[in-house]
Formats: structure tokens, sequence, C-alpha cells
């Protein structure tokens, strides 16, 4: 059977990049437990309910703020549509719903240390200081004309998952920014 | 600089929507023989100067199609729905 590789692989070669004299910020990528989408229609509320439940979540969160449970985490990206990542999704209890496995579909760029909002800044057009972009806070939005979502994870400290077909280009467009702030690329764990 | 408030994702920059079409049109009834409402529907619109709703696709965002008015004249924007929300 093939071996699934990142597609970040050829990119995530440990080394100091840039800047000599700082490091602001480390790049890396992580693989992800598994990621699906479930969408519905007007009943979507009480169709998803379920699947969420069962994975330990509240309900679908907002379309700001992501949802957290042991082993899950999930993102409202739209009125009725919910990105799921978890190892176990369990979606057999949902036949209303539509199931799409994304798992390899999607890449995440990792970001962190202090240059990291810095960084974001100058390739996103929102307000990401950390008092209008909060640990938790997610959006969707474009880097590099590609669409991403970007996660806050802490205050300096962010997941960014982008299409697995143009997650090198949005890779090339954060490293070559991150240049001057001195950047350190981690190794494929 | 236009700025769109999509009912979703909140206040966004104009680079993250694709323009999509006159909001205003509507299709003949599907049994309609003459060519006239067939040949003003796919071809011929107003060009109004000022206000004016258009269909906006939020393609950098949550992909949502959005009805939006915007001043033609001005670039101003004005009242941002769910297209889906929107009733005729």
């Amino acid at each position: 059977m093939a071996e699934v590789l990142s597609p970040l692989k050829s990119k995530c070669v440990a080394g100091h990049h840039g800047a000599s004299e700082k490091s602001g910020l480390k790049m890396g990528t992580r693989a992800l437990s598994g990621l699906w989408q479930i969408a519905g229609w007007d009943d979507f509320e009480s169709a998803a309910q379920p699947v969420l439940s069962s994975l330990g979540l509240k309900d679908g969160g907002t379309f700001r703020i992501a949802q957290h449970a042991d082993g899950a985490t999930a993102w409202r990206i739209a009125p009725d549509r919910i990105l799921i990542e978890t190892a176990d999704p369990n979606l057999e209890n949902a036949p209303e719903l539509m199931k799409l496995d994304l798992s390899h579909a999607r890449s995440v760029i990792t970001l962190e240390g202090p240059s990291s909002r810095d960084l974001l800044s100058q390739l996103v057009a929102i307000d990401v200081t950390p008092m209008a972009f909060k640990p938790g806070e997610f959006f969707q939005t474009g880097i590099h004309h590609v669409g991403v979502l970007i996660h806050c994870l802490n205050s300096d400290r962010f997941d960014i998952l982008v299409p697995g077909t143009w997650a090198s280009s949005v890779w090339e467009a954060l490293y070559e920014n991150a240049l001057p702030h001195g950047v350190e690329t981690l190794e494929v764990a | 600089m236009i700025r769109i408030n999509c009912p979703v994702c909140g206040l966004r920059n104009e680079t993250e929507f694709t323009y999509g079409a006159d909001a205003t049109v509507s299709r003949p009834a599907m049994d309609e023989n003459e060519m006239k409402p067939w040949l003003d529907y796919v071809f011929n619109r107003t060009n109004p100067r000022g206000w004016h709703k258009e269909y906006w696709h939020h393609v950098q965002g949550c992909r949502q199609w959005l009805v939006l008015e915007r001043n033609t004249l001005t670039h101003e924007i004005g009242a941002c729905e769910l297209a889906r929300e929107v009733t005729e």
C-alpha cells in the first residue's frame, strides 16, 4: 500500500533561516488525526447533534470559536457545515448528513513564536492582534489567494489548515515573509 | 477599498470575495414560451447609477453566496444577507 506523505515533507527540514541573530518563529507541520466535514440541510442542527455528542462536543460552536473535547476539535465553517478533526468520527448514526473525509485533502502548517502574529498580519487582511484574535478562535481567510483556516491555539501559536494541493505554495509565502524575523523550520514528526 | 460584512465571517476585505451576478434578475417560469422574457433574463441588464443588489461569493471564507447592496456610484456597501435567506 502506498505510504501517504505530507506535501510539506520536502519543506520541513530542520534548520535556521533568515535573520541570523534572532529566531522570531518556528514553522512546521503536523499530521491530522483525521478530518471530516459534515454538512446538511434545513435540519442540520438536529442531524449533527448526535455526532457532536458522541465526540463529547456540546454543539457545533460559533463561526468564530472552535469547540474542543478529548480527541476532537470542531470548527463551524458555515451555517450548515462543520469541520471535525478526530481519529474516530463515528458517523454511522447520522444518515441525514453528508460526510466528507478530508484527512488527506488538508495539510497543517504550524506557526509558533513571538513573531507569529507579525507574520500573519503581513499576509491576511484581518486584525490578528492579541485583543482581536484570541486563543480558541479561528477564522477562514486567504493567504496567497488560497483559502485557509487559521486557528489560534495560544498567544503565539497557530495552526493553519491548507488545501493539500496548495500547501507548498502557502508554505513558501509564509516562509519568504518569515525570513526577516528569523525562522526555524522543524523536521516532520 | 470595499469591505463586506459577511453574515458568517464578519467584516472582510473585498479580496476574499468574487462578484457573481445581478441579484435583481429573476428567471422566467419554465413554461414561459415568449422569447422576450428569456432574452431579457439571459442578456439584458439595467445599468443603475446608485444602489444595486448583487450576488457575491465569499470564496476565501465561508464559501456562502451573499446578496449585497452596493452603490455603483460610490462603492458604498449596504445590507448583506445570505442568498439562501433572501426571499423574492
